[in-house]
């Protein structure tokens, strides 16, 4: 699991790769709470390079969602391959998150 | 913290009556053992997707209920589907209940009450007496269930089990009920175990229907 952030203006675009089940949730959280500084994150999140997903590692995207959501920020996934979006689409949690189609609209989502 | 175990006996048990609620033996069991694969979980030390459950940490918990079905599940290997996992745990939810029940007792929540009914069956009721925790949980659940709240991964856990069973009828008002069904449709799917659940209650509550009907 590997995860790297850069800022574009005032949102922090987040990028996983990897696999993110249960032996990399401790990274994937540890990673995750660096990138919520103190006031409202923006955060636009890609998935491009994540190549799996278990319930371990939807946990951890929904605990990131309503840490966001408590802090009064905004969070928007983009760039989900089939296999990610089939489980966030039986699991619900594309009812959850805003799921963008590129940067550029994940980026304007939480702006 | 109660175990999900310990949760759900609580939620299934009548208050005032000290019986578990209207529910098939066998549905109770289902519920019973995704509550105890729902604490592992939570641990990662099990992890689910779509096609499979996989044990990623054996190591002892300390919980003779959570220890119990981590064992069961290492050894038939990591084969499994959720719902292969679920059956196969449900076949002790009667023993893991009746753990969930004794450590409820020890810990001063219930109290068990012998008695006999039309003076020669032995019957037994666990009325609660302090149930101060189940009604911060029926709280803040009610809390998540009629706003936007973004439920943590425990509150999605304990909305399925309680979904399974049927029982938010008795945590809400008909008219909150009607509010929250779209609420409860979204989040009911949260949790992978917890679809394996829902879909064996409602298989078992099939086949009695079925059943039923065909006697009458």
């Amino acid at each position: 699991m590997e995860i790297s952030h850069e800022k574009q203006g005032d949102v922090t675009i987040v990028a996983l790769a990897g696999r993110l089940d249960a032996g990399a949730t401790k990274a994937a959280e540890d990673g995750l709470n660096a990138v919520l500084g103190p006031g409202a994150p923006h955060l636009a999140i890609d998935m491009s390079r994540l190549e799996y997903i278990s319930s371990a590692g939807l946990r951890v995207l929904l605990v990131l969602a309503k840490k966001v959501q408590q802090a009064n920020g905004k969070v928007a996934l983009f760039g989900l391959g089939p296999n990610v979006r089939e489980v966030f689409s039986v699991s619900g949690f594309d009812t959850i998150f805003s799921i963008q189609s590129d940067p550029a609209a994940a980026v304007a989502a939480v702006r | 913290m109660l175990s999900f175990a310990e949760e759900i006996v609580l939620l299934l048990l009548d208050d005032e009556k000290g019986q578990f609620v209207d529910m098939p033996l066998s549905s109770i069991d289902v519920v019973i053992a995704g509550a105890a694969l729902m604490d592992p979980a939570l641990h990662n030390r099990i992890d689910t997707d779509l096609q499979r459950l996989t044990v990623t940490d054996q190591t002892p918990t300390g919980d003779d209920i959570l220890d119990h079905a981590l064992g069961l599940l290492a050894k038939a290997g990591d084969g499994l589907t959720v719902s292969a996992a679920v059956e196969e745990i449900a076949t002790y939810g009667e023993r893991y209940k009746q753990q969930a029940l004794d450590r409820l007792v020890a810990r001063g929540i219930l109290r068990q009450e012998e008695g006999r009914f039309l003076w020669v069956f032995h019957t037994r009721r666990y009325p609660v007496i302090d149930d101060q925790e189940q009604r911060e949980v029926k709280s803040r659940l009610r809390q998540i269930l009629l706003s936007d709240e973004i439920p943590d991964p425990r509150d999605v856990v304990l909305i399925c089990l309680i979904d399974a069973c049927s029982l938010f009828d008795l945590m809400l008002t008909a008219d909150e009920m009607k509010a929250a069904a779209p609420r409860i449709e979204q989040l009911r799917k949260m949790d992978l175990i917890g679809q394996a659940v829902a879909k064996a209650v409602a298989e078992i509550e099939f086949i009695i229907r079925h059943n039923t009907a065909a006697i009458h």
